[in-house]
């Protein structure tokens, strides 16, 4: 049992009160089960394929359109950006990167708690995990293509982004390999591939089942294609597991690289506030922190609507919210940390870069950043608050706008305000660059919605595996 | 050539032969042009008609340029070569350009056929190779597409001839009727237009013609006058002055001569460690200028308080010199000046150069201020004969304007003219509310210009005149040297004529005998030289010379001193009216007096002190903006008695207390689509005879706010950063100069890369720099960089590949006064280019040769190389800002440089495509290395200061080498380690004690 759950249980032992209502009175007493309602296996089955067979709600339609229309509304400022030029944003010289870059780095973390708990938590045999890894990987893949659309718009000539890729041509050009740019392409494109490949074959087997479970035959057909043939069978839970052990190997230093390799877009360069060794760590906490908060914001959600509230309980809220108070005070470290640094380094470059992140044309931001990521998770001390619906559902959306802010920070205060005071500026976004990142809210939400009605939202194969009947236990008498 | 050649015509001729090329043939005998100055060329080796096939392929373009009539001639593809043009090879051909009454001989780059930058002609005293940023940004009115494009009558199309016809019968009507006809005209220096106009005022007395400057100031002539019986100025010599008082005369900046003042004065302001000397500067002035922005010590004074400061060091001098000095009958004025601190510590500065020691006072200031400056002068002994000032470079103001102006009031008052033609003026504009109605009320009113301006729209004929690029003239400077201005291209617009040919034409319309022998004002022009050109040879090396070496040197004016003309010359004081606030009215540091507003290279060109562009702006220090309660950006009214303006308030430091000034050459209605409507006329300050100078106002409050396009805003440094050094003389002399010597850099695993052929490098001298923008322009014409309006500027997307950079100190006094510096910023060519390994692409990469090169067509447009840039200096193509350009606007550009479209990242390449054309050259002549100096960047080339020295480090002997060796050199930013190509050499004041640790302002 790895440290985590160890503590878990031990929290769980000052907390009975609590906890043992809802359980049966036979069941272990400082164990909270991890589905609630103790369904049968058929149940979860139906259940889980249920939200797929079932009507469209009017409240379901009402939610699709206003996502999609921010979606195409999105889609549309994408496509006047590129008629047009990036000149309709508010970028300038010297902020050359602003939202976009924001944005991008935002969604990309977005992404990291998918793999962090289909991957890492998998690896440390986390069972809380399975009713929440599916869609946390489904916001991963989502997330990534917001990031990916933000990454190819924000080029001047998007139409040549495909140059970033090392692919033999006329010019006898090859890319530049130096640049961490380049790095990007191969992380992001790497994450993305695997996230995907990962995500898909966990959802093999429940394909399956859904092929099994719908009436209408062109749905069947279609579960039928992507459930590639399987039957069930030992060999194939066999090779399936295989499979999913290795692709969570292959997930897990993902996790840390991408949003190391994307830190580096910055770390690597020379820009007071950008060149910082603490920046990797930096990242992938913040990465893994922001993720968290995306995923609570979803699920709190989706419990709620789409009913689950049995497979996605307090506890795994729970647990959820201590990782958000942990990452939480790594990136107050690290802010602490760059503040020090930049004081006690005695550049004279460096130091004013972050004194006016303090205090400069942008410190409403900064402590904007600082007061959601910093100050606002402290309330995860009392498992009260960490278990109350409403305020972790405001808490995961201070987060993010709090991370938001924080990669504002760090690329456009310390772009605004670098070497040369005849060069500093200011920068503020157009409308048009609102609209895009609003737009991606829309894609993101939109393919999260027809994802969640299409597809098995929870993984009901590793759920029925984390069932207390599912595993062998002492009180076999009980059973 | 041979003169056998049949069906010759012309190229570079008059309108007229061009636009009927049948009558240039048959008065074409034994008549050449110049031919282009390429040295190695064989003038007459080619019987090949060139000129017709000029003359057919210019017309093309003309036509095409024209663009609203169907081309009727054909291009004609280059099937045999056309004699001196190699396709893609340019040429070059001298001219002038007249600043008003001041001469610049110019080089300008010819293009298969079109001019594409100005240069200066270093063989002309005035330019010495060197140009304004006005007159290079002529080029761009060239081929201006607002430019009037045909002749109107009563606003209806019309051609030449009817409407000179109109005009002729008009003017006959009114001699008939014993009326007079006046022609107004614009202040020149052309020897032969004098001429030919004495010449039409004896043949037709009831024709004549007044100069109607926009912008004039007599005070330093009537001084001169006064005292010495010289109508005029005397151009000093500023590189022989140990030490210069400036009172109010921007030398550096406004003045007509600045590019030559700016060449003479920046020779002795690069001293060197084992020769330190320079010359010593002190500027008193009101409002910040580009002289007091260069000076060692400036002197703040209040308008009012300026006549009793120049007293003030005339009776210090005059106290050690001897009143005789002088003359006795100042002594009365003497007597009663009182001296101040600043006007002692001027007069000990003055006394200790003695006849190396000089006072300029402006002159819009008082006849008694000028006066003062001159009796200093006299009693310092620094006039006469190889002296600061030579008699012998005279400016004679022989066209007085000021009583000029005022006969034609009091003519057009009394009703006595019937006829107006308005020849290159635009009084609707420039002139006082008086004089406009006056105008009006004229009869008859006809308009000559370029544009359709404000005062041709109230014409009832306009013709438009050819630009000077496209017209032959001549033009003296002081000291004699006459130029022949040949015209480098026929018309853009086949419609325009010279204004000289429409003065010819419409007399000999007016009677046929007149001047009979000449058709058109060519011929005038070339049969009033005959004696200097006894043959075509000759004619052909004054054209290639840009200059009449035959002319004798001008003959010195005769200073007749005269003490009871001082005396009374110091009695014309200032008649100051008492104001709180007074304006300082100025001419533009980038529009000058807006004549050539419609101008977008001007518009955006930021104005030296304030960055500011695309608005005039009403600039007044943080006190007098508190008084009044107006903040950056709220517009505010300045109303004077004749007028008011409507402009932003902008917090300048360095003004004095309760002085406001606003800028000229803003607020045309008329000018075309660029400059209609940006900012506001301060000519509305002016009433009858005034101009230039200090007007009483009120200010008060609008509610409203204004964007405010600055290239570079206000920020204080407060840390230690060293991005601009300076140091005083003293130290220099000390040898304790900075230059970046303590930084250390970190050890590289690797070795330094071996540059085997060139190393590219250069050093600015921030000791020369004057900060005049000559380099920005040069920049901006040679490498087709785009401008980007108003909108964007303010948002930071100003396209400059070279932005000079100004940054405030405080001074030691602490007081109002700042001290200024000037940097100017572009690529630095690092060896360690931050920006190189960041692109994913590989747009950007290094060269054998140490330039770091940008390759558009592979550029992606990430941007990451402008973030990693530390300078920031890469430009980025945030829309296609070449596609707004119609035609004729697209002939400006270079064709030797890319132009770069959208989502591509652009910068400062040193001139590339001169590079590639040096080792072609020399290439050609067998040798595998350019020789130093035969590679200039166009902002070397344009920099009146010679503050930039490009060249090749491998090169041991060449210039750049050797400037980089003195103490004075540093890099900015060098503790980055990125390695720049260019090395900066501190800035030296010339005074002992350094400033307090000066806080610098961006």
């Amino acid at each position: 049992m790895s440290a985590t759950t160890a503590a878990i249980s031990d929290d769980m032992r000052h907390a009975d009160g609590y906890s043992a209502a809802s359980m049966s009175p036979n069941e272990e007493p400082f164990r909270e089960p991890l589905i609630l309602g103790n369904p049968t296996m058929h149940d979860i089955s139906r259940k889980i394929i249920g939200i797929i067979e079932s009507e469209v709600t009017f409240k379901y339609l009402a939610t699709l359109a206003i996502t999609a229309t921010l979606a195409v509304w999105g889609i549309f400022c994408i496509g006047y950006t590129i008629a047009t030029g990036i000149g309709v944003w508010g970028l300038n010289n010297p902020v050359a990167w602003g939202w976009d870059i924001t944005n991008f780095v935002f969604w990309i973390g977005i992404g990291h708690a998918g793999t962090l708990i289909s991957a890492i938590l998998f690896l440390f045999r986390q069972k809380w995990r399975t009713a929440i890894n599916r869609s946390a990987e489904a916001m991963t893949i989502f997330a990534v293509i917001c990031a990916l659309t933000m990454v190819v718009i924000h080029t001047g000539r998007p139409w040549f982004a495909y140059w970033l890729f090392p692919y033999p041509n006329q010019m006898l050009m090859w890319i530049n390999f130096r640049s961490p740019l380049v790095w990007d392409v191969f992380a992001v494109n790497t994450y993305f591939t695997v996230s995907l490949l990962f995500w898909f074959t966990g959802l093999v087997p429940d394909f399956a089942t859904a092929r099994n479970m719908v009436k209408s035959v062109v749905a069947k057909k279609i579960y039928h294609f992507f459930s590639l043939g399987w039957t069930g069978s030992t060999r194939h839970w066999h090779v399936y597991e295989v499979a999913y052990m290795i692709f969570a190997a292959i997930s897990t230093p993902l996790v840390l690289s991408v949003h190391s390799v994307v830190s580096f877009d910055f770390a690597t360069s020379v820009i007071p506030g950008w060149h910082t060794t603490i920046f990797p760590p930096y990242f992938v906490a913040g990465a893994i922190f922001s993720g968290f908060a995306m995923v609570m914001t979803l699920l709190v959600i989706a419990r709620e609507i789409l009913g689950l509230k049995d497979f996605i309980t307090l506890k795994h809220l729970d647990n959820m919210n201590k990782i958000i108070l942990a990452t939480g005070m790594m990136v107050g470290y690290a802010y602490s940390m760059e503040l020090f640094v930049a004081w006690y380094s005695k550049n004279p470059y460096e130091w004013a870069t972050f004194y006016n992140r303090l205090t400069g044309d942008y410190a409403w931001a900064y402590w904007t950043m600082v007061s959601c990521n910093v100050i606002s998770p402290q309330i995860y001390w009392f498992k009260k608050l960490r278990r109350n619906i409403p305020v972790m559902f405001i808490i995961s959306i201070f987060v993010n706008i709090g991370m938001w802010f924080e990669r504002f920070t760090i690329i456009s205060t310390s772009l605004h305000h670098d070497y040369l005071p005849a060069s500093w500026g200011y920068y503020s976004p157009t409308w048009v660059e609102i609209s895009i990142f609003i737009g991606t809210f829309g894609i993101f939400l939109t393919l999260f919605l027809l994802f969640a009605k299409f597809m098995p939202m929870i993984a009901i194969a590793e759920v029925k595996g984390v069932m207390p009947n599912a595993q062998p236990h002492h009180h076999e008498e009980n059973h | 050539m041979s003169s056998s050649v049949p069906s010759r015509k012309k190229y570079f001729k008059s309108s007229e032969t061009f636009l009927s090329p049948e009558t240039a043939v048959a008065s074409n005998t034994g008549e050449f042009d110049s031919p282009p100055l390429q040295d190695d060329k064989p003038l007459f080796e080619s019987a090949v008609s060139r000129r017709s096939f000029m003359a057919v392929l210019s017309g093309a373009m003309a036509f095409a340029a024209a663009g609203c009539r169907r081309p009727d001639h054909k291009l004609v593809p280059y099937v045999k070569s056309v004699e001196y043009q190699i396709p893609g090879i340019p040429n070059y051909y001298t001219t002038v350009f007249q600043h008003k009454n001041a001469a610049y001989g110019l080089l300008v780059k010819s293009s298969d056929g079109h001019p594409t930058k100005i240069d200066g002609n270093d063989l002309h005293p005035m330019s010495n190779g060197k140009v304004s940023a006005f007159a290079q940004a002529t080029l761009m009115n060239l081929y201006d597409p607002d430019r009037m494009r045909r002749a109107t009558v009563n606003n209806g199309d019309s051609t030449l001839e009817n409407a000179l016809t109109h005009i002729k019968d008009a003017a006959q009507a009114a001699i008939q009727a014993d009326k007079s006809v006046r022609i107004l005209i614009d202040e020149h220096c052309s020897p032969t237009f004098a001429k030919l106009i004495s010449e039409v005022e004896t043949k037709f007395p009831k024709i004549k013609f007044v100069v109607l400057p926009s912008i004039y100031a007599d005070g330093t002539a009537e001084a001169m006058m006064k005292s010495t019986g010289f109508d005029g100025e005397i151009l000093p010599n500023l590189s022989a002055a140990d030490v210069i008082l400036s009172v109010d005369s921007d030398f550096l900046g406004t003045d007509k001569f600045a590019v030559y003042h700016t060449v003479n004065f920046a020779r002795n302001r690069k001293p060197e460690a084992d020769k330190p000397t320079m010359s010593k500067l002190l500027a008193a002035e009101s409002a910040l200028s580009l002289t007091g922005s260069n000076a060692d010590k400036r002197i703040l004074l209040k308008p009012n308080e300026t006549d009793d400061f120049i007293f003030g060091v005339l009776k210090e001098v005059l106290a050690v010199k001897g009143a005789d000095a002088v003359g006795a009958e100042v002594q009365s004025h003497i007597a009663v000046a009182k001296s101040s601190h600043n006007a002692k510590l001027a007069a000990e500065e003055l006394l200790k150069a003695g006849e190396k020691a000089v006072v300029m006072v402006g002159p819009h200031r008082s006849v008694a201020a000028n006066a003062a400056g001159f009796a200093i002068n006299m009693a310092l002994g620094c006039v006469g004969a190889g002296k600061i000032i030579d008699p012998v470079m005279a400016i004679p103001n022989s066209m007085s304007k000021r009583p000029g102006i005022a006969t034609l009031r009091d003519e057009l008052k009394e009703g006595n003219v019937d006829v107006v033609i308005y020849a290159g003026v635009n009084p609707e504009y420039t002139a006082d509310r008086e004089l406009k109605a006056l105008l009006t009320k004229v009869h008859k009113r006809f308009s000559w210009s370029l544009y359709k301006d404000e005062t041709a729209l109230t014409a009832s004929v306009n013709i438009p005149t050819a630009h000077f690029i496209e017209s032959w003239g001549d033009a003296i400077a002081p000291g004699g040297v006459i130029t022949i201005q040949q015209p480098i291209i026929a018309p853009v617009n086949s419609a325009s004529v010279p204004t000289a040919d429409l003065v010819l034409k419409f007399t000999q319309l007016l009677d046929t005998s007149f001047l009979p022998d000449f058709t058109s004002y060519y011929d005038y022009l070339r049969a009033g030289y005959t004696s200097y050109f006894p043959n075509q040879q000759t004619w052909e090396k004054a054209l290639s010379d840009g200059m009449i070496s035959a002319a004798p040197a001008a003959t010195p004016v005769a200073i007749a001193y005269s003490a009871p003309g001082m005396a009374q010359a110091l009695g014309m004081k200032d008649k100051n009216t008492p104001s709180d606030i007074v304006c300082f009215v100025t001419p533009s540091y980038s529009l000058g007096d807006g004549t050539y507003a419609n101008n977008s290279w001007l518009l955006e060109l930021a104005d030296p002190i304030t960055k500011m562009t695309w608005d005039n702006v009403a600039l007044m220090n943080a006190t007098t903006a508190a008084k009044i309660g107006v903040k950056k950006g709220e517009v505010v009214i300045v109303s004077g008695k004749q007028g008011a303006v409507e402009v932003p308030a902008f917090i300048q430091p360095g003004v004095a207390d309760g002085v406001v000034a606003v800028a000229l050459g803003y607020g045309r209605t008329a000018a075309g689509q660029v400059a209609n409507g940006v900012g506001d006329s301060a000519y509305k300050f002016f009433g009858a005879g005034e101009s230039v100078g200090y007007y009483a106002v009120s200010i008060e409050k609008t509610g409203k706010t204004s964007v405010l396009a600055t290239t570079q805003n206000h920020h204080t440094i407060d840390d230690e950063r060293e991005v601009v050094k300076e140091t005083t003389l003293a130290e220099l002399a000390a040898n304790k100069a900075g230059g970046n010597g303590t930084v250390k850099l970190p050890i590289s695993l690797v070795d330094d890369y071996t540059y085997k052929g060139h190393r590219w490098a250069m050093t600015i001298d921030l000791s020369a720099c004057t900060g005049c923008n000559s380099c920005v322009i040069a920049c901006q014409s040679e490498n087709n960089i785009p401008n980007v309006g108003k909108q964007d500027t303010s948002n930071g997307r100003g396209m400059h590949w070279l932005r000079i950079d100004r940054y405030f100190s405080r001074t030691a006094e602490g007081d109002e006064n700042v001290e200024v510096s000037f940097q100017p910023m572009f690529c630095q060519h690092c060896e360690n280019a931050p920006c190189e390994n960041v692109c994913p692409v590989a747009a950007t990469t290094h060269s054998p040769e140490g330039l770091n090169e940008m390759t558009y067509n592979r550029c992606v447009g990430t941007k990451y190389c402008l973030n990693n840039c530390p300078y920031k200096v890469r430009r980025f193509n945030w829309f296609n800002y070449h596609k707004k350009h119609v035609e004729p606007a697209n002939m400006l550009y270079n064709p030797d440089v890319t132009m770069r479209m959208r989502g591509v990242m652009e910068k400062c390449t040193f001139c590339v495509q001169r590079i590639n054309h040096g080792k072609y050259h020399a290439k050609d002549q067998g040798r595998s290395r350019v020789k130093d100096g035969e590679v200039t960047t166009a902002c070397q080339q344009a920099c009146p200061a010679g503050a930039i020295i490009f060249g090749d480090v491998n090169d041991k002997t060449s210039k750049v080498v050797e400037s980089r060796k003195t103490v004075r050199g540093y890099r900015v930013l060098e503790e980055l380690n990125v390695r720049p190509s260019v090395t900066y050499l501190e800035k030296v004041r010339n005074r002992e004690a350094k400033a307090e640790s000066a806080a610098h302002h961006g």
